[in-house]
């Protein structure tokens, strides 16, 4: 793939023809693009088959964002308060300069406190800061990574794919996979290029080689920069969503940490997390849960949190016909269901927003040019019927099409409406343009649209006198692949007058009424069907071995032994541990997060049936760097730790009050790589739970 | 005393392929139906809808609601994508001029596409249809997604005699005809009508029904550019075809 695809300027429309021929031509590209609509597709489809009442959760979720976009500067400013209370401190940016220069001017006093840092205090000379950052779309849209290398800061991405694609001096290709068109192959030149490893298309081995290189990006890296799935309003907590655990790395480890936000990411309440949290993964990757949920509330001990909320047009949309469009969770599903992206990729459409929301959105957050985009669909509705919050993405193409966009300008920063009537049909070829209005004046007198209609079909009669469909030239874009029908030269509304004329033979018919079915066939009772214990145990255990994870039932009295042949097995002489299993470990157990011992054992707040997840909180000691950052992490839980749903967890009133607290759902993973699933990434590769049966 | 309703053939169905127009009146009236046809209609207006230009629109839906307001009765549309432009695109075109909004609601209630029509508001399954061979179905867009319909175009060919219908792979996907979208944006829509065509060829089907003309104009269309035999009709000729 040619590099120039990936300028960071806008694109006029001419030019996006040609990127639309480069990508269809791109056989590497097409080949990586079908491979990913089919299996998203099924994974999606698998994904929710287990969540009977989806409807129903995609109506609420809707509602729900609905009225956090009516009332956005309500919740804002009560968002603001529980983080600010938190001890978190906040920033607003109106536009993407004045973010860019909030985080520069963070970067640029962190040093100063530095002193306080719990890994590796740095001896800093203002140049040599690290900065670690995890997948944000909102630094993307502020270009933030070109802004600190320019101020000589050296930022590196820690996703995997986004790894890659920084590698590659590209950005990324998708909001969810940003490698999503590089094949196993592409990487391998890469990594033996850049890296110095020699040539291979083993993703693992792959995977490994940017895992040890990132682990020292973490452990040295000052500031942290991340994004934020969700904020919650009446807890300030901000949600974090990630497979590979470099998003925990990121918050964890530096001591400062950057949180990038858009403004309309809000949800009101716990409760609704959990709701969200049951679409988001299921659309975005067809998990039921991501590997790592992380719930930050406050600083850690020794370091510093900030919140840069953005705004950069988002008011302006809020303010237009396209606020629906601030519903978006940014999952991807409608650029995977999407058939034009399955064409193009993301490069071509030239917004780091791509595919139908990006369609939507780009004009308003990226640049006003890009109206254009909206007209490469045909409006086939696949995206709405994927969209977990219910967008009507076709609805509001539409709206870009008629020129709804806000316009901002200098003067007019909000972009507030004034004639829509101006840009309509934007981005249209002036010859359609043409040629639908003199359609509309044709079609307005009933009998001048008759006579045109003979007039048609004896012209392409004469022009075509025996084959019904026309060859029309390429220029003409409908010749470009098929043929055109004549007209006919006697129009349905000639011959009715002969039918018309005549009686219709009219039929009764009382027959055939078996149609009428019940709707509604399958709808569940939405609900807490309450499971009695021992059901809720059995689901644990079997949804975290379908993810790969451990189980180990034992009882209390020979817990200590089988922790002790566990570290044994492992081969290990010590485990980091927290306040809660130290007991247990006696002289083995090490409280400093020392990233050379190679087993974490923690214990866990709770966890979760239906999901197979663990919660951990912080608050006992190292309970979030032992979980973290040794290969294996051992959990010891009690059965009745195990809740349900995601949403009882969340009602944990520990979870709150936590400065940060992280859902685990199996060992770490990616497929960042042709969506190959390779298990063991930043996070711990093996999990095992030490089941204490307390019957 | 039968029902009577009114015929929006569509501007597609008008110009280019009357014969359907015929095959459709032919369903009503075996299902029981009397039709009647209003002669001022032209076009919806979606084309200019679709393509943002709603000032041009508007007229021709103001147009549409003024012919059919002179009437009475269900209005049956043999398009899924006329049906939902005039069910919900109307709704949106006026939905900053209440006094249009409210005729525009006022007709949106009349307006059936032909197979919801028959099998939903008729309860009719079976029209004593015969077509030997085997058949494959396209849901297109608008029907399928715009106005949920499925079921009843699946259980209208279930009963067609002699038929053997056999499901389409993929056959949720757009077959890339969106209108001025396969004019302004010739090459994406290429790919999806090859793919459509290839899926076509897996089912053996010589005949693909489509209950949309804009989808049968246009995978036809391909299909004759590129000499293949297979031939796509509209449902409404499956359904009034006996011999």
């Amino acid at each position: 793939m040619n590099k120039d695809q990936t300028d960071t300027e806008f694109i006029p429309l001419k030019n996006f023809h040609q990127r639309i021929r480069r990508s269809l031509a791109n056989e590497t590209l097409q080949l990586a693009l079908d491979a990913n609509a089919a299996r998203r597709k099924a994974s999606r489809q698998a994904a929710f088959a287990s969540l009977p009442d989806l409807q129903e959760r995609r109506a609420r979720a809707h509602a729900i964002k609905a009225e956090i976009v009516a009332h956005l500067e309500d919740y804002l400013a009560e968002f603001i308060r529980q983080v600010e209370a938190n001890g978190i401190h906040v920033h607003r940016a109106k536009d993407a300069q004045e973010a860019v220069s909030i985080v520069l001017k963070i970067v640029k006093d962190s040093p100063q406190r530095l002193k306080d840092s719990f890994v590796n205090p740095p001896d800093l000379s203002g140049e040599d800061v690290l900065i670690a950052k995890s997948k944000s779309m909102v630094s993307e849209e502020i270009e933030l990574n070109h802004a600190l290398e320019a101020a000589g800061y050296r930022v590196v991405e820690t996703d995997l794919g986004e790894y890659i694609v920084q590698l590659r001096g590209e950005r990324p290709a998708h909001i969810i996979t940003p490698a999503v068109h590089l094949r196993r192959q592409e990487v391998g030149v890469l990594f033996a290029e850049k890296l110095g490893i020699p040539y291979t298309e083993d993703i693992p081995t792959l995977t490994n080689t940017a895992r040890k290189v990132l682990r020292e990006v973490f452990l040295n890296a000052h500031v942290g920069i991340s994004g934020v799935n969700f904020g919650v309003v009446e807890s300030g907590t901000l949600c974090l969503v990630t497979n590979e655990g470099n998003g925990r790395m990121v918050t964890t480890l530096p001591p400062v940490h950057i949180a990038l936000m858009g403004i309309e990411r809000l949800i009101p309440t716990l409760d609704d997390l959990a709701l969200f949290l049951s679409l988001l993964p299921r659309s975005a990757t067809g998990q039921k849960l991501s590997v790592y949920t992380s719930l930050i509330h406050a600083p850690l001990p020794g370091q510093t949190r900030h919140l840069i909320l953005l705004d950069n047009g988002r008011l302006a949309l809020r303010a237009s016909p396209l606020a629906e469009s601030l519903y978006c969770i940014r999952c991807g599903a409608c650029l995977n269901a999407c058939p034009v992206f399955r064409e193009l990729g993301g490069h071509a459409y030239g917004s780091i927003y791509p595919g139908p929301i990006g369609s939507v959105i780009s004009s308003a957050l990226v640049d006003p040019q890009f109206d254009y985009l909206a007209q490469a669909s045909s409006l086939c509705g696949a995206c709405r019927e994927a969209c977990p919050v219910d967008i009507d993405l076709p609805g509001l193409l539409l709206r870009v099409r008629a020129g709804s966009s806000p316009r901002r300008t200098q003067s007019d920063p909000r972009g507030e409406q004034k004639e829509a009537k101006q840009h309509e049909g934007a981005g249209i070829p002036l010859p359609v343009k043409l040629g639908l209005k003199s359609f509309r004046l044709a079609a307005s007198t009933p009998r001048l649209f008759a006579a045109l209609q003979t007039l048609g079909g004896l012209l392409t009669h004469l022009l075509s006198p025996r084959r019904a469909y026309l060859h029309l030239p390429a220029w003409t874009g409908w010749g470009y692949s098929k043929d055109f029908p004549r007209l006919a030269v006697r129009p349905f509304r000639a011959r009715w007058k002969e039918i018309g004329g005549r009686e219709q033979r009219i039929e009764s018919r009382e027959q055939g009424i078996e149609s009428r079915e019940q709707g509604a066939e399958r709808r569940e009772q939405r609900g807490e069907s309450r499971e009695d214990g021992q059901e809720v145990v059995e689901r644990f255990v079997q949804e975290l071995t379908a993810l790969g994870g451990k189980v180990e039932r034992v009882s209390a009295d020979e817990l200590a032994a089988r922790l002790q042949a566990f570290l044994a097995e492992t081969g290990a002489t010590q485990a980091l541990t927290d306040d809660t299993v130290a007991p247990l470990l006696g002289k083995a157990a090490v409280r400093r997060p020392d990233p050379g011992i190679p087993v974490g054992v923690t214990g866990a707040l709770c966890a979760i049936a239906e999901t197979g997840s663990l919660v951990l909180v912080s608050g006992a000691g190292e309970t979030l760097t032992a979980s973290l950052l040794p290969p294996v992490h051992a959990v010891v839980l009690r059965t009745g730790q195990i809740v349900p749903t995601v949403a009882e967890a969340l009602a944990r009133p520990e979870v709150r009050r936590a400065a940060a607290g992280v859902i685990v759902t199996g060992p770490s993973r990616t497929a960042d790589i042709e969506m190959a699933l390779t298990i063991g990434v930043h996070g711990p590769g093996k999990l095992t739970v030490f089941l204490v049966d307390e019957r | 005393m039968p029902e009577t309703v009114q015929l929006f053939i569509t501007c597609l169905i008008d110009s280019f392929f009357p014969h359907i127009g015929e095959a459709m009146v032919r369903v009503l009236n075996r299902a029981g139906v009397r039709v009647e046809f209003p002669a001022g209609q032209t076009c919806c207006g979606q084309p200019a809808f679709n393509a943002g230009l709603r000032s041009e629109a508007r007229p021709l839906a103001e147009h549409t609601i003024r012919v059919f307001e002179q009437t009475t009765g269900d209005i049956i549309i043999p398009s899924g994508s006329c049906a939902a432009m005039i069910r919900h695109g109307y709704l949106e075109l006026f939905r900053d001029d209440p006094h249009w909004l409210a005729r525009a609601q006022a007709l949106a209630g009349r307006v059936f596409e032909l197979t919801e029509y028959l099998v939903d508001v008729r309860g009719v399954t079976d029209l004593g249809a015969r077509w030997p061979g085997r058949l494959t179905y396209y849901p297109s867009c608008h029907l399928l997604r715009g106005l949920g319909v499925d079921r009843q175009p699946r259980l209208l060919l279930a009963h067609v005699r002699e038929a053997e219908v056999v499901e389409l792979p993929e056959r949720d996907d757009c077959c890339g005809f969106g209108g001025i979208f396969s004019v302004e944006h010739p090459e994406l829509s290429a790919e999806f009508l090859k793919r459509k065509i290839a899926n076509l060829e897996k089912t053996a089907a010589p005949t693909l029904v489509v209950a949309d003309t804009g989808c049968l104009m246009h995978i036809q269309g391909g299909l004759t550019r590129q000499g293949k035999p297979q031939r796509v009709v509209h449902i409404a000729e499956v359904l009034s075809n006996q011999r």
